[in-house]
């Protein structure tokens, strides 16, 4: 087993896997560390790929929770250029589903026409939701209002005691275990190296630079290092010296039983909530939103509060067993935009990480930008607004 | 209604020695049990009496003596409780979907075991299943689980299902019993200080012997055969490590198959409370951590009977005892010249079993041959039907822990949430893949343990 790689990704999940095969895919010679620790955000997550739902602004514990509180009720959005980033990476799913199933055998279940529902229920979120729509404008495809007719015709199982809905054609949904698996396979496949249960101990740096990972696997000698630990970012960044302000939030879901697939036909979002159903049958209801350090426990109150959400928006969700709950922790910034690319401290320490709520959709983008960056490259989207030097200018 | 200052989780004889010893100290408990009445699994209570087995003597003992303290020990039957949540909380749901948090000062943990099964070729076949569900057709229903039935793997309670088969009038076709003839004969060395339990077992032989029911040493079951259902097991001797001579292969037809190679703990409540847990194969795989006194890592928690190390019933029920004691110690109902008291005779009391239990556990202990049975198209996951190719390529491709495997292969992620695949499938994990049982971890515990709706967590509102 050779201990050198031209890069070493740190973390496994759907970011650093996507590094990883994006890396390969170049010909960098990579080595992928894996840790499985409780709470990671991509075995936890729904796996909706909500590019507009989420960088919107609607639903529940949404994207710009904390921006809203300081800012009121009026719609304070996060810069376009988050939208437009998740729209490129969200329009990279169809292609990236077809070229994993020929590498790898795999099927990520990415699913093309569930499309988001937001679920309006009274005049002061219809009025909130006119004003988010006229925000976005028209570049990224049909956002429809949908009468409560329209609805009943979709999706006869969603309540009818609801003003209207706002449609997002294209926000789908995938597997986010098997996206991450065939993301993980497709990098192997290519030749790169993956380590399981390698959690990195030590970054061992000499002038200015990081000349190798100290894993419970080994030491690995290496050209650059890929920090995509997730929610554990920081942590991994302060072993080479470097603070990143990325701190866990906390989001708690639940999910029924297997249900008959098509069961639900959309993927639904409302102020309390959200609901779809996975390939595999059973409906996920997410998330809270919440700052708890690194606990991953799941509170009664909040299992209440997300059934109690579910059956207002899906009545014949009472009926229907609970399967499970449990709780991942999404890797939170400041700004709640994601950070990405090289650190400025560093000269071969790069970024892939921040991904809050939308790593998932973020993944295929995420992981060909970075890559990119890390082979000194033009990345195909501009990433100077996820630079980790934003904060400096902020803090300094 | 003022909360109890113990809620006990289980009515076995753990969980009812344990109220009754706290209550007798003058403190309230609830009982919660998921059966419809007190007893548990061993001392289950037949609902009809005419057409069952008469019920076993120590369990009307121990349901008589709850029933004397009615004033102070309340009994939840048929109540599921599905989660443990921070500070003690205990979510518990009715059959009608009611749900309801309690908050006692002391919780005793006494969920009991359940079988061990290991997948083989045929297993999921209808017409296959334990020895403790033929317990609760006959003992509840009174109905025979099927016409010829073999009983299959290892330890005591193979015998006694076999007797109250027998009893209930079914054809028992033989006993397969993996360990050789000379370790069983061996025991009366370990137990000539409880000459009662040698009894208990001998009874149990010599009934079969007089319904010539043979009890085969040695053999273990290799198949079950059957395209709808079953109709035929194929069985064969075993070496040492229960490796089968595939050579000697005997098929015998028959239309029921219980198989039960021991217990599992269950020990999810105790780690859902957050409990540290211990790898200890000798007594079922993980167990909470617990002191001298039944403590676990959680101040207030204290675990007892099976669910906290398989020891059998008589155990069982002194760590009942020991537990309530020590829960009302904790409580300040009883001062420690008391409570010291009563634990010594409870120890002593232990200490008589233990070298026969010893000797039982060495016994009956899991040998790798078992693990030989699975073929490539074998379901190990019976919740998500994944089967041992597919678990075995996500260990290749560096699957090698609970998590990981879970979220590659779904093995384990169905509603039973590994409760009945894991503790084999990591057997077979570590032996693919070179490392220990402690390295792959228990597989993990989320709420609900059992099942439950939406509508439990979310009342309607009352009508008026």
């Amino acid at each position: 087993m050779t201990n050198t790689a031209d890069v070493v990704v740190i973390g496994g999940g759907a970011i650093g896997a996507s590094v990883a095969f994006a890396l390969a895919r170049r010909g960098a010679s990579v080595t992928l560390l894996d840790a499985s620790t409780p709470g990671r955000a991509t075995s936890a997550s729904a796996g909706g790929l909500w590019s507009l739902g989420e960088s919107l602004g609607l639903g529940c514990g949404v994207i710009l929770h904390t921006a809203q509180q300081g800012a009121g009720d009026g719609p304070a959005p996060l810069p376009r250029t988050l939208m437009d980033f998740l729209w490129a990476s969200n329009l990279r799913f169809p292609s990236l589903a077809a070229e994993l199933r020929t590498l790898c055998g795999i099927d990520i279940e990415a699913e093309a026409a569930t499309g988001l529902l937001y679920l309006v229920y009274d005049e002061e979120q219809e009025r909130h939701a006119s004003r988010i729509i006229e925000w976005a404008g028209s570049d990224h495809g049909a956002v429809e209002k949908w009468t409560p007719q329209h609805i009943r015709d979709r999706d006869p199982l969603i309540t009818h005691d609801l003003r209207s809905a706002i449609h997002f054609p294209g926000d789908n949904q995938v597997n986010p275990m098997l996206l991450t698996e065939a993301l993980k396979r497709g990098a192997c496949a290519k030749g790169a190296r993956y380590l399981a249960e390698a959690r990195v101990r030590a970054l061992r740096c000499s002038n200015g630079r990081i000349v190798a990972v100290e894993s419970d696997k080994g030491t690995i000698a290496c050209g650059a290092v890929v920090n995509a630990a997730g929610a554990w970012g920081a942590q991994i960044a302060r072993l080479a010296g470097i603070e990143i302000p990325i701190q866990p939030v906390r989001g708690q879901i639940i999910c029924t039983e297997a249900l008959r697939p098509g069961t639900l036909r959309s993927n639904l979002s409302t102020r309390d909530c959200y609901i779809l159903q996975k390939a595999h049958g059973e409906v996920i209801i997410g998330s809270t939103t919440e700052y708890c350090d690194f606990n991953t426990e799941v509170r009664y109150e909040d299992m209440c509060s997300l059934a109690a959400g579910a059956i207002r928006a899906v009545p014949a969700l009472r009926n229907v067993t609970l399967k499970r709950a449990w709780a991942g922790l999404r890797p939170g910034t400041p700004d709640e935009l994601p950070i990405l690319g090289a650190a400025a401290e560093l000269e071969n320490f790069f970024h892939g990480t921040g991904g809050f709520r939308t790593g998932i959709v973020a993944a295929p983008l995420t992981g060909e930008v970075v890559a990119a960056s890390v082979l000194g490259q033009t990345p195909e989207f501009p990433i100077e607004p996820f630079l980790a030097s934003r904060f400096q200018r902020i803090y300094v | 209604m003022t909360p109890p200052a113990i809620v006990i989780i289980g009515g076995g004889p753990a969980g009812m020695s344990a109220a009754v010893a706290a209550a007798t100290q003058g403190l309230s408990c609830t009982i919660i049990d998921e059966g419809f009445a007190l007893g548990g699994q061993i001392y289950r209570k037949p609902t009809n009496p005419e057409r069952a087995p008469a019920p076993h003597p120590r369990g009307e003992q121990l349901r008589a003596e709850v029933a004397k303290l009615a004033q102070q020990i309340q009994v939840r039957n048929g109540d599921n409780v599905w989660g443990i949540f921070d500070k003690l909380r205990v979510a518990v749901t009715s059959p009608d979907q009611h749900t309801e948090l309690l908050q006692p000062q002391a919780l005793i943990l006494a969920p009991g075991a359940h079988e061990l099964v290991p997948p083989f070729p045929g297993w999921t076949l209808p017409g296959v299943m334990t020895p403790g569900a033929a317990q609760i057709l006959i003992k509840t229903m009174g109905v025979a689980p099927g016409k010829r039935v073999l009983l299959a793997g290892t330890g005591p309670f193979l015998l006694a299902v076999a007797c109250q088969l027998v009893d209930a009038g079914v054809h028992v076709v033989a006993v397969l019993e993996a360990s050789s003839r000379p370790a069983w004969l061996s025991l009366p060395l370990h137990g000539f200080r409880t000459p009662e339990i040698l009894a208990e077992g001998l009874a149990y032989l010599s009934k079969l012997d007089r319904a010539h029911v043979p009890v085969r040493y040695g053999r273990i079951v290799v198949a079950a055969q059957g395209e709808t259902e079953l109709n035929a097991v194929e069985h064969a001797p075993v070496d040492a490590e229960w490796f089968p001579d595939n050579n000697r292969i005997e098929t015998e037809q028959v239309d029921t198959l219980l198989v039960g190679y021991g217990f599992v703990p269950r020990v999810q409540l105790a780690q859902m409370a957050g409990c540290n847990l211990e790898l200890r194969p000798d007594v079922g795989g993980w167990i909470p951590v617990r002191d001298r006194n039944l403590a676990t890592s959680i101040a207030g928690i204290f675990a007892a009977g099976d669910g906290a190390g398989v020891a059998g019933s008589l155990v069982a029920a002194l760590e009942g005892q020991l537990a309530g004691m020590a829960a009302a110690r904790f409580l300040g109902a009883i001062d420690e010249a008391t409570f010291a008291a009563a634990r010594d005779s409870i120890e002593q009391e232990l200490a008589r079993l233990k070298p026969l239990r010893r000797a039982l556990d060495k016994i009956s202990a899991l040998q790798p041959g078992l693990m030989s049975l699975v073929r490539d198209d074998t379901i190990v996951c019976r919740c998500e039907e994944v089967t041992w190719r597919e678990a075995r390529e996500a260990v290749c491709a560096g699957s090698t822990t609970y998590r990981s495997l879970k979220m590659t292969s779904r093995a384990g992620m169905g509603a039973c949430q590994g409760r009945f695949c894991w503790p084999f499938l990591s057997r077979l994990v570590a032996a693919e893949a070179k490392c220990s049982l402690a390295d792959i971890g228990p597989p993990s515990a989320r709420p609900p343990l059992g099942p439950i709706t939406l509508g439990a967590l979310a009342p309607e509102p009352r009508d008026k």
